[in-house]
């Protein structure tokens, strides 16, 4: 085969969604690689929802294009059989009981694996006789987060998979879904408001907020990009000069600062003048960057 | 793990796809299949006992005469009602189910069509069956009619025509209101029966201006039962084919 592998699943140029006055996703372009894991974070209603509904054919763009395997996905089967979608708010037939979900969900999934699917309903403890409507949320949420393993479809999205799940199973999910991605490399996109859960997981950042796309990145520089200095006010203020910081903190006559991107040299002067270095977490240098305050971001988790 | 050597199926054909929406349809037949015979079986059993009770204290000069009567039941109709709504409530949940699980409009749709038909064929063979049934043992030994009701037709091809057309329609109708249903909620439902009352009104007040309603009860006189629900067939096609481009542009809401 002498074939080049195509390596961007997902291209996205110019695309906007409107909802009346409303604009969801906002001239967003972006191109998502072959095998990474994604993570698509951002605010309640900043259009996370609206976008993966648009890349799987369920809305319609109000303009733009959109390729995944290099084609349009609406209404395209030989592009959405390769897709999995998994969302926090999927409905299921009101007559169901887990066990006819497992039981439709190869069907339509060809790389569905029922060995997998019957270890992870053990590691859940899905009970499957029991009707879908009268699970907990987190009964639901598991039965969403077991399709999207075991269907390994090439390309899958998990729209906030795991509400109601307990920390205990959402780990479970991170350790699974890592796991069998090193076996089954794919294609996964994961939104969600838990930024610090999955940082370790992901391998690049998109943060929409607005409908606007505004950090596109590599997850581990993005990790890297801003460092907190703490020390006295007086110490952080000399440092800092003109540089552009994100956050300022003050307690007492201490100072805690974020700033962006020193280079090795700045973080020794930084040391030698006295100043305290930590890394800054994902998810508050997303909440920098998006000036939100950490208190509003935590309220919608 | 062993599972990197697993095969890996191909993915389903455009045949394969719909299919696959029939069967997951059926996944849980007790709603679309079991309910629906229990509940006409009770009916059955209830209707039966009503005619033992009439009949046990009807002189037996009068019995022709009620026995006429019971041939005015309308016991069997519940059950198109019934499936009309199955339909409604089938699309309203497994249409955004499907979509997560890829399936373009189309396919669903199609499957979806291709369901009822099928879930007519079988209903229609059972009530013909039934009304054989019916016939053979003297109306259950007691005279009574449920399925050889006379808006059913005299024989047996004609049984199974009417009721099969008789479902095709409920369905239809099921159908393209539950797609107007999933794409405008139910403001597309209000305005769709405003829009279906003005029209109906406003036939029937084209029907007494121009004075044509014994035109319009010859018509149907002359048509017949069969014929009738004959014509109904078109509208049931027209409500398929319209429910098609009502889904086609449809987003699943939560």
């Amino acid at each position: 085969m002498t074939a080049v592998i195509e390596d961007k699943v997902i291209e996205v140029t110019g695309l906007t969604k409107r909802f009346g006055s409303v604009t969801a996703v906002d001239d967003a372009t972006f191109s998502v690689e072959r095998n990474k894991i994604y993570g698509l974070l951002g605010r309640n209603g900043a259009g996370k929802t609206t976008l993966m509904q648009l890349l799987t054919g369920q809305d319609f763009a109000t303009s733009g294009s959109i390729q995944v395997f290099g084609q349009s996905p609406v209404e395209n089967a030989s592009v959405l059989q390769r897709v999995s979608f998994i969302k926090e708010s999927q409905r299921y037939p009101d007559d169901f009981r887990a066990k006819h979900v497992f039981k439709s969900a190869p069907w339509f999934f060809s790389n569905w694996d029922e060995d997998f699917a019957q270890q992870l309903i053990a590691d859940f403890r899905l009970p499957l006789n029991r009707r879908i409507k009268k699970m907990s949320r987190g009964q639901v949420s598991a039965i969403g987060v077991i399709v999207g393993l075991a269907s390994r479809a090439p390309l899958t999205f998990f729209d906030e998979p795991y509400l109601g799940l307990d920390a205990v199973a959402r780990q479970t999910f991170y350790d699974r879904l890592l796991a069998d991605y090193a076996e089954h490399p794919r294609t996964v996109v994961l939104s969600t408001h838990l930024i610090d859960e999955v940082s370790n997981l992901l391998e690049h950042v998109l943060v929409i907020d607005e409908g606007r796309i505004i950090i596109n990145e590599d997850a581990e520089s993005l990790r890297g990009s801003a460092t907190n200095l703490v020390g006295t006010a007086a110490a952080v203020d000399a440092f800092v000069g003109p540089r552009e910081v994100l956050h300022r903190d003050a307690i007492g006559g201490l100072v805690s600062v974020t700033v962006l991107g020193l280079t090795a040299g700045e973080r020794k002067d930084a040391s030698a003048a006295g100043l305290e270095l930590a890394p800054v977490s994902l998810q508050q240098l997303i909440i920098r960057r998006t000036n939100t305050s950490e208190k509003e971001f935590e309220v919608s988790a | 793990m062993t599972t990197i050597t697993a095969t890996v199926r191909p993915p389903a054909s455009a045949g394969g796809r719909i299919l696959n929406i029939v069967k997951l349809h059926l996944t849980n037949p007790w709603t679309t299949i079991i309910l629906p015979w229990m509940i006409l079986g009770f009916i059955l059993i209830a209707n039966i006992a009503i005619w033992a009770i009439i009949l046990g204290n009807t002189a037996p000069a009068d019995r022709a005469d009620v026995e006429e009567g019971l041939g005015y039941s309308g016991a069997s109709t519940y059950i198109f009602v019934y499936m009309m709504v199955v339909a409604v409530q089938a699309i309203a949940v497994t249409f955004p189910f499907a979509l997560g699980y890829g399936v373009t409009r189309r396919d669903y749709y199609l499957g979806t069509a291709l369901t009822f038909v099928a879930l007519a064929v079988m209903f229609s063979v059972g009530l013909t069956v039934l009304a054989a049934i019916e016939e053979a043992t003297g109306g259950w030994g007691l005279g009574g009619r449920m399925f050889t009701t006379f808006y059913w037709g005299d024989t047996w091809p004609q049984r199974l025509f009417i009721f099969f057309a008789a479902f095709m329609f409920f369905f239809s109708v099921g159908i393209a209101a539950a797609a107007i249903w999933v794409r405008w909620k139910a403001n597309g439902l209000i305005a769709f029966f405003v829009g279906l009352a003005i029209i109906v009104l406003g036939g029937a007040a084209l029907l007494t201006v121009t004075q044509g309603w014994i035109a319009f009860g010859t018509f149907f006189a002359e048509a017949g039962f069969v014929g009738s629900f004959a014509w109904s067939l078109v509208i049931s096609a027209i409500a398929l084919v319209a429910g098609f481009f009502v889904l086609r542009r449809a987003t699943p809401k939560s």
